[in-house]
This record gives C-alpha cells, sequence and structure tokens, in this order.
C-alpha cells in the first residue's frame, strides 16, 4: 500500500505548489493611484513609451482642475442637503435660493462632463484606432454611459 | 539388413510392467484443477489494483505531472477571474478619476 499512499500525496503536493506559485507570479497587483492606473492602461492598451507620457501629461494637467471641480460638486451636495433640511423643518422653500442652486448645479454638472470628455478625447486622440476601441471598452465596461463621452 | 541393437530397446522393455495407478488419482486430479481455476477467477482487491497501477514508474510519473497541470491550470483560472475583477475595478477608479462626477458620488455613498 506503500506506493498507493505516496503517490498520490506527492500528486497533490506538487499540484498545490504549482498553483500557488504561479498564482503569485502571475497575481495582478492593485492600485488606486493615478500613476497606477495608468501604468495599467499602458500595459492594457499596449501603448508605446511616448503615447505613455504624453497621456500622463494629459491626465496630470487636468487633474487639479478635475479635483477643483469634484470640491464643487461636493460643497453644491452639502449646501442641497442642507436646503432639504431647511426646508423639512421649517416648511419654507426660498425658490429664488432654489432656483438659483439648480442653476449653479447644472452649469457645474455641464462643466464637469465637459471637462472629462475633452480629457477622454484628448486622450483617444493619442491612440490608434484599436487601442481607442480597447480604451472606450474599458471605460464603458465600468461606466455604461461611457460611450457617450466620445460622440 | 537389421538396424543395430539400441540401448534404449533393453530398458523399455523392462519398464513393461507398470503399477497400477492409486484408486483416489482422477478425483485428485479433478480436485486441484478445481482449486487452481478458483484462485484465477477470484476477483482482486480494489487496493492491490491500485497499489499495483501506482508501483509502475510511468503511471507514478504521469499521475505527479497531471496533478501539476490541473493546479497550473486551476491557477490561471484564479489568476484570469482575478485580472478580470482588478480591470474592471482600475476602469471604475480611472472613471472616477477623470469624472467629478463620479468621485462625488463614489465617495458619498462610501459609509
Amino acid at each position: 500500500m506503500r506506493h498507493a499512499i505516496f503517490i498520490p500525496l506527492l500528486g497533490v503536493v506538487v499540484g498545490l505548489a504549482a498553483h500557488f506559485a504561479y498564482f503569485r507570479l502571475n497575481e495582478p497587483a492593485a492600485t488606486d493611484s493615478l500613476d497606477g492606473q495608468l501604468a495599467w492602461m499602458k500595459t492594457e492598451l499596449q501603448l508605446t513609451d511616448l503615447q505613455y507620457a504624453r497621456i500622463k501629461e494629459l491626465h496630470q494637467a487636468s487633474s487639479p482642475r478635475l479635483r477643483a471641480m469634484a470640491v464643487q460638486v461636493a460643497q453644491l451636495q452639502a449646501e442641497f442637503a442642507e436646503f432639504e433640511k431647511i426646508r423639512r423643518t421649517s416648511d419654507r422653500v426660498d425658490f429664488l435660493e432654489f432656483a438659483r442652486f439648480v442653476e449653479t448645479r447644472r452649469l457645474i454638472s455641464r462643466e464637469c462632463i465637459d471637462s472629462t470628455r475633452q480629457l477622454v478625447q484628448a486622450a483617444a486622440g493619442i491612440m490608434t484606432e484599436p487601442q481607442r476601441r480597447r480604451y472606450i471598452q474599458l471605460v464603458a465596461a465600468a461606466e455604461p454611459h461611457a460611450e457617450s463621452l466620445l460622440n | 539388413m537389421n538396424p543395430p541393437p539400441d540401448p534404449l530397446d533393453h530398458l523399455l522393455n523392462r519398464w513393461s510392467e507398470t503399477p497400477e495407478p492409486p484408486g483416489r488419482l482422477t478425483q485428485e486430479v479433478w480436485q486441484r484443477i478445481a482449486l487452481a481455476e478458483g484462485a484465477a477467477a477470484k476477483p482482486l482487491r480494489w487496493g492491490t489494483v491500485v497499489e499495483a497501477w501506482f508501483a509502475r514508474p510511468p503511471f507514478a510519473v504521469m499521475f505527479v505531472a497531471t496533478c501539476a497541470v490541473i493546479g497550473l491550470f486551476l491557477a490561471e483560472v484564479r489568476v484570469n477571474h482575478l485580472q478580470r475583477e482588478r480591470n474592471e475595478q482600475l476602469a471604475r477608479s480611472y472613471l472616477q478619476l477623470i469624472d467629478p462626477l463620479l468621485t462625488v458620488q463614489q465617495e458619498t455613498s462610501r459609509p
């Protein structure tokens, strides 16, 4: 019975070792920074060094503006929450204030969409046709409305 | 012309008086045949069969190699699955990074 125990055991050990060694070597790394995401894009879209450098430059240039806009949107949301709170507690609505708020929000939303669209279009413009298709496909996988950004 | 006398003829002439076989000879012969056939037809034990297979070096090597290939295949499936998940997550993070509306949406939806 020696072989019937030893060989299957050896098989299991070898199988597990191969599995974990291969998995460890090929495990995709998690990243949340802009650099990490751009590096992922470089691999995923097979960008050349020149394309990567230009795309990185584009993203770095627009990043402060986009962040500032995100802050503005967050402020507007906080204002809206406050506005809602007052309306619920005092049952009083300042229509002029509300109209101003809605208009500001509309403008900022428009500005955000335009900025994102410009950035996506500029990045896509640096890519070749297959890269561009893959880029939109990747972005669309996360956000179904992303395709409209290029229209 | 007569052939020369063979020394074997003399011996064969002496052997003409053969003794009578014992009375139970036929019965014993059949009994032994039955025993031998019974032993051959008896099914082998499962453990013995497995042991016999694993004792063969080519089979043992093939078995271990198959285990390694299965391990690698499952690892590849796992890597692909993880890669797909990471790609979706990275695409989502990327979109949040370039879309301020999504950034805020994500931050407010965080517990």
